[in-house]
């Protein structure tokens, strides 16, 4: 199923706004739980079953912690640990899945007409465009450093914690820089930033999925601030 | 016909803060429709040139220029770059970081869209452009699961659908196979019958000695040299060897027609002999595989009658003290291959035996050492020395000293390794790895993009490696290199052994 990106920076800012607000009776859970499965079965129906299972997954088991084993009376040190993690879990999980619903489906062509008929500046349009198309790129560095340094066995930096994050961030960081570089140099060779309005070959539309999935995620938060504040 | 398209008047450029230039004086010409090499050692301003024309100097690296450069009738200083998108295009290095699109789509439409054309007319050029180049098959897939050289592919076709009158090529092999490079010396000459005016840098000679109509010389900044392409063809090895070029014709252990990368489906004649298992170094079942179905608890290892295997080698045995160059096509399995004998594929459970010990699992890793094709990702620390004691067990000063002495590194003992050129870089690695006592050295694509000198220096350091007693297996697309060094030749194809053979 196709997706207008508008759609999905729309679901992207329902549910950062909806995380922002607790949700303090069990009416208000419900409808936080749905607006997090509907990402999830989006990602199902992109056949990026892994994803989705290892995110249910997560979600599921901090909320079970969270209802079933931890109660505001929880003391000593390992139940505060696992209080906190599965609080933050269960707070911004919802966030995590539907972006990385987004990034994982949207075309960086797409992206970028999108932006155009939001009229959002070429500026900012780009820099996005770039972080996105950095994702990828920064996972297959990371892995080869991480091999480096599982050859040379400092892959836990001596059990220094400083030293396993230096050894790591400082070749990533080299690299990244590097290949930014030639990313620009090769992006700009090709007209990129010009004056000259962009076309795009993608044609973008609303269509019946798009409206029905904005219409739910407004409805989810219009209900959510509704139940939480004024009734 | 014969209008000059490219004209650099008296050209001269050195990058802000530093003191050398890049380029002094020089002054050149290209008319329209020629087809222009060139060479010459590393920093002797190829890729300056090439910059000068596509306008990333002045308008993206910065730094002095004097003199005047006019391409198509407009003065570069002038003009804004994406004007010249039209007009010019490039073909980079490095495949994996030209691409803006993550997609081969995207990345195909990606210059007509920023300049503005009508949508219609874009998707007609991508349909004409890849009917021509018949990549119809990579069409719909994500770019960071093609190989080099499809990748390589989509570049030039993203380049082509801008239709642009002058296309330069930066050192577009480094990172190609034999046969991805036919096929781009297929793409040059398509566009060289086009008419359109091409200007390649290059290191590898002998896929373009056909194919051009003029070669330059680079020393040093200057222009030393000028020749035109059927002269430059018959040049013999001696004049080539001279000016410290790369050959004009690959040597015939690699050359197609028997085993070039592997096409010779077993009718040529090799000497298969295995050396004595008691003198060498035995690998016993290295089985691995990228496709596993996905397990929730336990993980099985991989044997000999699993389909689908990325890596299947029941047994083989290496020499030791020698060189290995090990061979086949981009995506054959080479470097799984080197990835699983220093153990740093996890779900490969082969066992080294060296001199009647077994090395399983981790043992590997201390075992072997791998040095990567991109050293970057190997430097972790702030100079050069630490980076070597970084790998020794025991600090030991004098040791590190002497190790670097022998690689001619010991002056930059406290210099920040990413201060250091990439052939330093290189010889910093190796200094790691003579260091942690690795009795194996593994190097993958050590030379891709390096000069003939550069070249010539690598393989004198695998032999001196290998003489003192190192086994030495080089992942190599040169075949420069295997004649430099190399006293055996591995050949991987889609997993399996080849053979091996001396050479």
């Amino acid at each position: 199923m196709k997706l207008d990106p508008r759609t999905k920076l729309y679901m992207i800012l329902i549910v950062s706004a909806v995380v922002m607000m607790s949700a303090t009776t069990p009416f208000l859970w419900a409808v936080r739980i749905i607006m997090t499965l509907i990402p999830i079965i989006l990602l199902v129906i992109e056949k990026k079953y892994t994803s989705a299972f290892g995110f249910t997954f997560l979600y599921t088991a901090a909320l079970v912690m969270t209802f079933c084993f931890l109660s505001e009376s929880s003391s000593s040190f390992f139940k505060t640990f696992v209080t906190g993690y599965s609080g933050i879990v269960v707070q911004f999980m919802p966030c995590l899945i539907t972006a990385w619903y987004v990034v994982r489906t949207t075309k960086i062509d797409e992206f970028m007409s999108a932006m155009q008929k939001m009229h959002v500046p070429d500026g900012i349009a780009i820099s996005l465009a770039v972080v996105m198309r950095f994702f990828p790129t920064i996972k297959e560095e990371y892995s080869a450093i991480s091999d480096a340094m599982k050859m040379r066995g400092i892959a836990l930096g001596g059990g220094n914690a400083g030293k396993m994050i230096e050894y790591r961030m400082i070749p990533l960081l080299f690299s990244c820089v590097n290949i930014g570089d030639e990313l620009s140099a090769a992006a700009i060779t090709r007209g990129l930033g010009g004056k000259v309005k962009r076309t795009s070959v993608e044609e973008l539309k609303l269509r019946v999925s798009d409206w029905l999935l904005i219409t739910a995620f407004t409805a989810a938060a219009v209900v959510f601030v509704l139940f939480k504040y004024f009734l | 016909m014969s209008e000059n398209v490219i004209e650099l008047e008296h050209v001269s450029f050195k990058y802000k803060g530093s003191e050398e230039g890049l380029l002094n004086d020089t002054s050149l010409t290209v008319t329209n429709g020629e087809a222009l090499l060139l060479t010459g050692a590393s920093g002797s301003g190829k890729t300056t040139i090439l910059r000068l024309i596509n306008g990333l100097i002045p308008h993206y690296y910065q730094g002095d220029v004097e003199g005047k450069v006019t391409v198509a009738g407009r003065e570069i200083a002038k003009t804004e770059l994406y004007e010249l998108a039209g007009v010019v295009g490039t073909v980079f290095q490095n495949p994996r970081s030209q691409f803006f699109s993550i997609d081969t789509d995207g990345e195909i439409v990606f210059g007509p869209e920023n300049i503005g054309l009508d949508p219609k007319e874009i998707q007609k050029r991508k349909e004409d452009v890849v009917e021509e180049m018949h990549i119809g098959k990579l069409l719909g897939r994500s770019l960071f699961e093609l190989s080099g050289g499809e990748k390589q592919s989509i570049a030039c076709a993203s380049v082509s659908a801008l239709l642009p009158e002058i296309i330069l090529l930066d050192e577009p092999s480094s990172n190609l196979d034999q046969g991805a490079i036919a096929k781009l010396a297929e793409q040059i000459r398509m566009w060289k019958e086009e008419g359109k005016t091409i200007v390649i840098s290059e290191h590898r000679l002998w896929y373009l000695k056909n194919l051009v109509d003029r070669v330059i010389y680079m020393d040093h900044g200057h222009i030393a040299h000028e020749w035109c392409g059927e002269e430059f063809a018959d040049f013999t090895p001696d004049q080539i060897e001279y000016l410290k070029l790369r050959p004009l014709n690959v040597p015939d252990i690699l050359s197609p027609g028997c085993g070039g990368d592997c096409d010779c489906n077993g009718s040529c004649k090799v000497d298969l002999s295995t050396p004595d298992p008691a003198g060498g170094i035995t690998l016993k079942k290295f089985y691995f595989s990228y496709h596993r179905n996905p397990y929730l608890f336990w993980k099985k290892s991989f044997s000999e009658d699993d389909s689908n295997l990325s890596l299947c080698i029941p047994r083989l045995v290496l020499p030791k003290g020698a060189v290995i160059g090990v061979i086949g096509k981009n995506g054959t399995g080479k470097s799984t291959f080197l990835k699983c004998v220093c153990g740093l594929e996890k779900d490969c459970r082969g066992i080294i035996e060296c001199d009647g010990i077994e090395y399983r699992g981790r043992k590997r890793l201390a075992f072997s050492y791998m040095v990567m094709q991109d050293v970057n990702h190997q430097l972790f620390t702030d100079s050069v020395e630490s980076e070597v004691l970084l790998s020794m067990k025991e600090d030991d000063k004098e040791r590190c000293d002497k190790i670097l002495d022998s690689l001619g590194i010991l002056e930059f003992k406290d210099k920040h390794p990413m201060a250091l050129s990439g052939g330093q870089k290189q010889r910093v690695a190796i200094a790691s790895a003579m260091a942690a006592d690795a009795k194996l050295m593994l190097f993958d694509e050590p030379t891709s993009g390096l000069d003939y000198s550069h070249m010539e220096k690598v393989g004198q350091l695998l032999k001196n490696l290998a003489s003192s007693g190192n086994t030495v297996l080089v992942a190599t697309h040169d075949p420069e290199l295997i004649e430099l060094c190399c006293d055996y030749v591995l050949c991987i194809e889609n997993g399996k052994l080849g053979y091996m053979k001396r050479v």
